[in-house]
């Protein structure tokens, strides 16, 4: 009974602070809307010549990959454009002189190494003189590739690294900044022309893959901002005070748990609501499918929460260590940018992201999945909700 | 109703409380006088089971707080040194959740908020937010909030520290009026004026020991018939502070005030002024201000301890 009451007073102290609500609903409504809208596009109804790319790639980039294998190859593509593989620049230029391929296009090794930092390197753009509408379609499907990948990137780093920092609504006016540039340089792209590969049985779009990602992502926080509330109730004393009422420390803990995870179920159900209205993403056909992932979510980062509180000591701490977590967790996890262009030996380590689970569940659910193949998924996140509650409310008990 | 017998209690190998024990009767208010660091805050969290000890026991009405801690703290209202409130949500929102965390109902404790609110005299702010109140305000509501489930044992630990004078005339008078209705009152303080003017009982403690307990009257009649006196003079001189030592009315001298400001402890102040003011002249000290104390506790403790209760 205690515990409810103290998980509601937690509810609505989370809920009603400008900066929770703007960092925990605002933001990853807005970044849906930024990823999705660079990520996902109609390709126009003129029907496009059909041409064939000539491709040169040195070493095995994961990017690389992703560019030939699921956008010049991928479904929407795959009538225009044509691929071939070339061994070195000076052959694909022999190609182009013969009028073998209509553009070549010169991938560097390495190409993605520096896109954490919001960087990749140039890609060469062969074309041949003659063809200019063939090659200005090629320069655009890369184009948009490209600046797509970035925007993509940046813009979530830039959310996740500032994010800790907002202490003054001038911060908030900061970032809100800086998205809402993203957001026009995203809306700029001239022609936006690639839509995203498939996962599952139906296609899920870029808007849709993003928004599930923002999901995973923004769900991430509950950990961070449970493990503060946890702290800050220490620090402001009012733990003791707690404690001072006959109140059992078990109903205390479990009361925090609650609190963060009716914050997290919440934030998941405005953000689903919000984004079917506004953005007309389509969930799913199984709404019980998604509540039952977002519910195991919301309690596996509920869970985490305590797991930390108990282990952490101050709040500078939480902040320095859950951002950077944060940051982790949202790469691995595929929140950033799909997972699968990264090498496989990651692609495993990624399994240890909750919101990884989170996140293809979300996207199978999309494409429509079965409930024993979301077994799995909901088995790992309630193993990590058990293990962390377990752990976090034995340490915290005893101190 | 409330016992503390021999109650030891070591954080590491430092021992900060050794072996305190006293007693309060129902309807009484103690105040517990010390200066900081002198173990008043851990002797109360070991009494409202925040903090176990490592001997000795406490009861209050009977349930020890090793055995039946819950029976204790049903028992019990703290208001903590450190404002204990969630600054984000408004005072009478406040006042609801400490209110139902002692078990009181929705309507019950909506009720007792606004008899807690009229207490404190801050009915008029009931839905403004914690931290848009003054500091005099919140520690208000802080012990408001410890009255919400009527406690039969009032515990403060240092209420008005770093308060504005009427902040804290407002709330010696409330706590007052609560002993006055038949509340019993535990005060911790380092200014002996409030303890003075609240509570029938004193105890003085130091170093984590309880070195003199009594009614205000029983304490300063220890004093041994002893006066402090207050000389300010012109300059500080080595030799007469030695000189006044020596002395035989004179017991102890503190200097305060860049050194120009002597507290002389002397056991009768009869020839004493015009001695002390002979000696000062003799030492070719200039005497500004001379000024016999009406003794106190402020006295007491300089007599036990040597030192101040404030610096
Ligand atoms: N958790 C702790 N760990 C180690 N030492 C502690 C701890 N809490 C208190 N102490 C020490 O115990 C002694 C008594 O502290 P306490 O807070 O009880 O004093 P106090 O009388 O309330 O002083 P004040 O008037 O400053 O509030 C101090 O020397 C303090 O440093
Ligand atoms: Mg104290």
């Amino acid at each position: 009974m205690k515990s409810f009451i103290i998980a509601w007073k937690d509810f609505k102290i989370r809920f009603t602070d400008r900066k929770g609500f703007f960092m925990m609903i605002f933001f990853p409504v807005i970044l849906t809307a930024i990823l999705g809208s660079a990520l996902s596009g109609v390709m126009g109804e003129t029907s496009l010549p059909k041409t064939t790319i000539g491709i040169v790639q040195t070493g095995n980039d994961p990017l690389a990959a992703v560019l030939i294998k699921d956008v010049l190859k991928g479904k929407d593509l795959k009538d225009i454009v044509s691929v071939k593989q070339v061994d070195s620049e000076k052959q694909l230029k022999t190609f182009l002189r013969d009028e073998k391929i209509d553009a070549g296009i010169v991938i560097p090794s390495n190409w993605s190494q520096d896109l954490q930092n919001g960087q990749l390197k140039q890609v060469k753009l062969l074309v041949d003189p003659g063809k200019e509408l063939k090659g200005s379609i090629v320069n655009t499907i890369l184009q948009s590739f490209v600046n797509r990948v970035v925007t993509v990137s940046t813009s979530t780093k830039t959310v996740i690294t500032h994010s800790a920092q907002i202490l003054s609504p001038n911060d908030l006016k900061g970032l809100t900044g800086q998205l809402i540039n993203s957001l026009q340089k995203a809306a700029n792209e001239p022609y936006k022309s690639v839509q995203n590969s498939t996962i599952g049985k139906r296609m899920v779009s870029g808007m849709q893959y993003y928004a599930a990602a923002m999901a995973a992502m923004f769900l991430l926080f509950n950990v961070l901002n449970g493990t503060k509330s946890f702290i800050n109730e220490r620090d402001t004393e009012t733990l003791a005070r707690l404690m001072s009422t006959p109140t059992r420390k078990l109903s205390i803990l479990v009361g925090k748990f609650l609190g963060n995870l009716y914050f997290a179920i919440a934030q998941l159900g405005i953000f689903i609501t919000v984004t079917s209205l506004l953005f007309k993403v389509n969930w799913g056909e199984n709404l019980m499918q998604t509540i039952l992932i977002g519910f195991c979510y919301a309690i596996s980062v509920s869970g985490l929460a305590m797991l930390f509180a108990a282990f952490i000591k101050n709040e500078k701490t939480a902040d320095t260590a859950g951002g950077l977590g944060i940051q982790i967790f949202s790469l691995l996890g595929g929140s950033m940018v799909p997972i699968m262009i990264f090498p496989k030996a990651l692609q495993t380590v990624s399994n240890i992201a909750p919101n990884k689970w989170a996140l293809s569940s979300f996207t199978e659910i999309m494409a429509g999945t079965t409930w024993s193949d979301l077994s799995l998924p909901i088995t790992v996140l309630l193993t990590i909700s058990i293990l962390s509650i377990t752990i976090g409310t034995w340490r915290l008990q005893v101190k | 109703m409330l016992e503390v017998s021999k109650v030891r209690k070591s954080f590491g190998k430092t021992e900060v409380v050794k072996g305190v024990t006293f007693s309060v009767e129902r309807g009484e208010a103690f105040g517990l006088l010390g200066p900081n660091g002198a173990g008043k805050s851990t002797t109360i969290s070991m009494i409202c089971g925040l903090l176990p000890f490592n001997e000795g026991d406490i009861t209050v009405d009977g349930y020890s707080v090793k055995n039946n801690p819950m029976e204790i703290k049903k028992r019990i209202g703290v208001v903590p040194q450190d404002i204990a409130l969630y600054p984000t949500m408004s005072a009478m929102d406040n006042l609801l959740f400490w209110g139902k965390m002692y078990g009181l109902s929705r309507k019950n404790a909506l009720n007792r908020a606004y008899e807690v609110l009229d207490i404190v005299g801050l009915r008029d702010r009931a839905k403004d937010k914690i931290e848009t109140f003054s500091g005099g305000m919140k520690r208000r509501i802080n012990i408001g909030a410890a009255l919400m489930h009527r406690p039969q044992i009032l515990i403060m630990d240092e209420p008005t520290v770093g308060i504005d004078p009427q902040s804290r005339n407002h709330i010696l008078e409330t706590v007052k009026q609560l002993n006055k209705e038949g509340m019993t009152i535990i005060y911790t303080s380092h200014y002996m004026e409030e303890v003075e003017f609240l509570c029938e009982r004193i105890g003085i403690i130091d170093h984590g020991e309880v070195i003199a307990v009594g009614t205000k009257e029983d304490l300063i009649n220890r004093l041994s018939g002893g006066t402090v006196i207050k000389m300010e003079i012109g300059h500080y001189n080595k030799s007469l502070v030695e000189e006044l030592n020596t002395l035989p009315f004179v017991e102890k001298i503190v200097t305060k005030d860049d050194e120009r400001e002597l507290e002389i402890f002397v056991n009768s102040s009869h020839q004493a002024l015009g001695e002390l003011v002979s000696t000062a002249v003799k030492n070719n000290v200039e005497v500004s201000t001379i000024q016999v104390q009406e003794p106190n506790l402020e006295t007491l403790f300089l007599q036990l301890t040597g030192r101040s209760l404030r610096d």
